[in-house]
């Protein structure tokens, strides 16, 4: 370790000025009888990023937040820590190896859309149902599963991408025909206590999915083949190929970023299954009703859009969402009926990260939560516990916009 | 009249007594049961958690076709601990205080086998730990615990005299699962590595971890000469395909695997770039096997299906079967006594001829011992295969160390 001591004054001038920006700048907003809702946000970026300096003319003249200044305030933090970080650990491969640096955040942007795209199934499932499903893992599991199977014991040799259309219809019909029979009585007045019963009983999908699939298809952990296998190819040549340099399994960016054929994969199967999922919601009547009923059931209902309907659809199409992450990761790790554990509370901290219901938001959390795991285990100096600490990155990065931004990037105010 | 009513109530009590005290002789609480622990379910090595319940169900069957223990049926009873230790807890609870085992075997992970290891001693409960490795266990003296497994330390130095004789190797990395198991595997590894004039670098993850690109990146970075794979479960065979994926593979660097390699065909399923990849194995190798351990190996093919029985399995029905032998050997299902037992016995198994030389009759330290070696099985097999071509199940790949079972040359993959 190089200057310690001056990352640790960083940190500490961050930590001084961001809370006590925090704190102050919405009441003295509040006394001048100016917009405090993102006074508290405001405060503390612009106070970490400035000090006094920034800090004493906002409270002075009171200007009209702008969205501009968070984000600039943000980079200059994260400028600050950067260069904190490389003067006190000057050997750490995330200062002195630029490709090191860039594997990191390609890895970790390519996990971010996969992480982004099965969250956005939870998303649109609270956002139309306000019910939180406990049991979006298993679907991710069930995805899976059904990807594996099909190619191997229903349909021996045929194309996983088969495999992927029948995951989307399986975790499609079993999302339907449970919010029919189980989450319906809920908006019909037939449950005492609707909130605690759409967790237990999305508990109780995630427990029988689990243990279903454990007795039908046994724990042994089973892998899918590649979906595709890359060309063999060097450009701009063979001889030197320092841009892009593929073998069936792997692709290697200007000699020093090397992906992975199944995670490039299933990122680009996710970004353009995420294409048709705006196109559907945006430029088609249902999209639209989908939308209505998540703004205003009531309304939507009044004008002829059936809000039960809208709903089993929505828990549906949530359920086929995290099925599909799943029956895209199966060629990338091995699969065992306990695999959507881990990916449903990350799920979980991504929707809250990205603000609750918010489409783009649960997108955005999946991208930023990609990043930053990917960042931290490379980055934090002792490599003993880098990668130990892996859930907690995320935890952290929430609690700390949840403690400035309490709706999450883009939550709504209730 | 009053004298002949005395005299037929004392026979009747004295009667009593007697069957009271052969009851006790006999142990004859009918079927006789028996605890077997393994990780069925994740984050356990499930693979390694099956083979292990298939073959103490064989152990169990065997005897009860050769008409059973002390009159009695034996009966398994088992219990997944998921590789966790609060599960471990939870069963061994339920096994001894639900379903009233005389005795445990089996377990495959150290942090579960620990925490079974406290509840055995809590009740007095005699317990055989089958591929728990962690030292630890064996050091604390408790009069219930034996091992047929090796000793961690043991396991280090093999694998760590292993990696020192791979030429061109100056820097090992470790990926280490942040388990009972995996944490003094590796610290003991180091230490022999070190010695050897070896730079090691660690990378601990915690165990079911699933995605490891981030830390195969900064392993890369770091260039080892050879990487040691100290992680079980599906997380080994993820971790193995990550590497391939990375370019720091089994074809690209030699790699030691973690012993759920030799599930050959999981191996394969999972990790179809992992060629080359050296594998540790415990017990006697194939060609070396004794009557037990052939007969054994027969009936798990044709139970199982495959095409041979893992070192875990030997380990899993040595554990069960060896608790049955000294119930023979006592006479009687009664704790203690089979405690005693199992501290004289002259057991021959699939794993060799097995004895605890060191336990209360003959303390450790008596002989200059370490306290780990208390109740261990002081001479478990172990050999080093490599595999050498795609697909190849692991009953044919090559054993390359040490030089006494050796059955090829090793093929070192050359650093790109």
């Amino acid at each position: 370790m190089g200057h310690s001591t001056l990352l640790w004054s960083v940190v500490s001038w961050l930590t001084f000025w961001g809370m006590l920006g925090g704190i102050v700048t919405p009441r003295i907003f509040s006394r001048k009888n100016l917009d405090v809702s993102r006074a508290g946000l405001a405060g503390a970026t612009i106070g970490a990023a400035t000090g006094p300096l920034g800090l004493l003319p906002l409270w002075y003249f009171g200007p009209r937040l702008r969205t501009s200044w968070n984000v600039l305030s943000s980079l200059f933090i994260m400028a600050m820590l950067a260069w904190g970080f490389a003067l006190a650990d000057p050997d750490n491969p995330c200062v002195s190896d630029g490709t090191f640096v860039a594997s990191l955040l390609v890895n970790g942007l390519t996990m971010g859309i996969i992480y982004g795209f099965m969250a956005l199934g939870l998303s649109l499932i609270f956002s139309i149902l306000g019910v939180v499903s406990f049991a979006h893992g298993e679907f991710y599991m069930v995805g899976g599963m059904v990807v594996y199977f099909f190619t191997t014991t229903w349909f021996p040799g045929s194309h996983p991408l088969l495999g992927l259309a029948a995951a989307c219809v399986i975790t499609f019909a079993i999302g339907a025909v449970f919010e029919c029979i189980f989450l319906q009585p809920m908006y019909r007045g037939k449950v005492e206590r609707p909130v605690e019963y759409g967790i237990l009983v999305t508990f109780g999908l995630a427990f029988f999915l689990q243990y279903f699939v454990q007795a039908v298809a046994g724990t042994n952990p089973v892998k899918a083949r590649r979906f595709f296998d890359f060309p063999v190819l060097g450009i701009p040549s063979m001889a030197d190929p320092w841009l892009i340099k593929t073998t069936q399994g792997s692709l290697m960016l200007f000699n020093a970023v090397s992906l992975s054929n199944p995670r490039l994969t299933a990122a680009a199967i996710a970004l353009l299954m995420l294409g048709l999922l705006l196109l559907f919601l945006y430029h088609t009547w249902i999209g639209r009703a989908l939308r209505a009923v998540s703004q205003d059931p009531q309304a939507a209902a009044v004008v002829g859009i059936n809000p039960e309907i809208m709903n089993a659809l929505a828990f549906a199409l949530g359920g086929m969402l995290a099925g599909l992450s799943g029956a895209t990761l199966v060629q990338a790790f091995s699969w065992v009926p306990q695999v959507g554990m881990l990916p449903t509370l990350r799920s979980f901290v991504i929707i809250v990260l990205g603000g609750l219901g918010s489409l783009p938001g649960a997108f955005l959390g999946g991208l930023m939560i990609g990043v930053i795991e990917a960042a931290a285990t490379g980055c934090v100096p002792d490599p003993t516990r880098a990668a130990a600490y892996i859930p907690a990155y995320g935890m952290i990065v929430l609690t700390l916009v949840l403690l400035l931004k309490p709706t999450g990037f883009f939550g709504r105010q209730q | 009249m009053r004298k002949w009513k005395t005299l037929c109530f004392c026979a009747i009590i004295c009667a009593g007594v007697l069957a009271l005290w052969s009851h006790n002789l006999s142990a004859a609480d009918c079927p006789i049961k028996i605890g077997g622990l393994a990780p069925l379910s994740a984050p356990g090595a499930v693979t390694g958690g099956e083979a292990m319940r298939d073959a103490m169900q064989i152990a169990v069957d065997e005897v009860n076709a050769a008409g059973g223990l002390l009159g009695c049926r034996v009966q398994l009873v088992m219990g997944d601990t998921e590789g966790l230790p609060e599960k471990a807890t939870a069963v061994m609870e339920k096994l001894i205080n639900q379903d009233k085992v005389v005795a445990v075997g089996g377990e495959y992970h150290s942090s579960p086998g620990i925490a079974a290891m406290e509840v055995a001693h809590k009740y007095g409960i005699p317990i055989v730990f089958a591929e728990t490795w962690n030292d630890g266990m064996t050091a604390k003296k408790y009069p219930e615990v034996f091992r047929v497994a090796p000793l961690s330390s043991e396991v280090a130095d093999f694998q760590s005299r292993f990696a020192a004789i791979v030429p061109g190797v100056k820097k090992v990395a470790m990926i280490v699962e942040n388990t009972d198991f995996g944490r003094p595997n590796a610290e003991a590894s180091v230490k022999v590595l070190e010695k050897a004039g070896i730079q090691t670098v660690m990378f601990p993850v915690d165990i079911g971890t699933q995605d490891f690109s981030s830390i195969i990146q900064r392993m890369k970075a770091a260039q080892p000469d050879l990487i040691i794979v100290i992680v079980t479960g599906e997380a080994s065979y993820n971790f193995t395909q990550q590497a391939a994926d990375a370019g720091i593979g089994p074809e690209n660097l030699p790699m030691i695997c973690d012993q759920t390699a030799l599930e050959s065909k999981a191996y394969w399923t999972n990790v179809p770039a992992g060629n080359y990849a050296f594998v540790m194995r415990v017990g006697i190798p194939p060609q070396r096997f004794n009557d037990v351990a052939k007969s054994f190996e027969k009936t798990y093919m044709a139970k199982t299906g495959k095409k041979a029985a893992e070192s875990y399995a030997f380990e899993a029905y040595d554990s069960v079967r060896i608790l049955m032998y000294a119930i023979k050997e006592a006479k009687s299902s009664d704790k203690k006594a089979i405690i005693n037992a199992l501290e004289k016995i002259k057991y021959v198994g699939a794993l060799g001829t097995i004895t605890f030389p060191y336990g209360m009759n003959n303390p450790p330290d008596k002989n200059n011992k370490e306290d780990k070696w208390w109740h261990q099985f002081p001479e478990p097999a172990i050999t080093m295969l490599q595999y050498q071509k795609k697909g190849q199940d692991s009953t044919q790949a090559v054993v390359v160390y040490p030089t006494s079972y050796k059955t090829g040359e090793p093929v070192y993959v050359k650093k790109k």
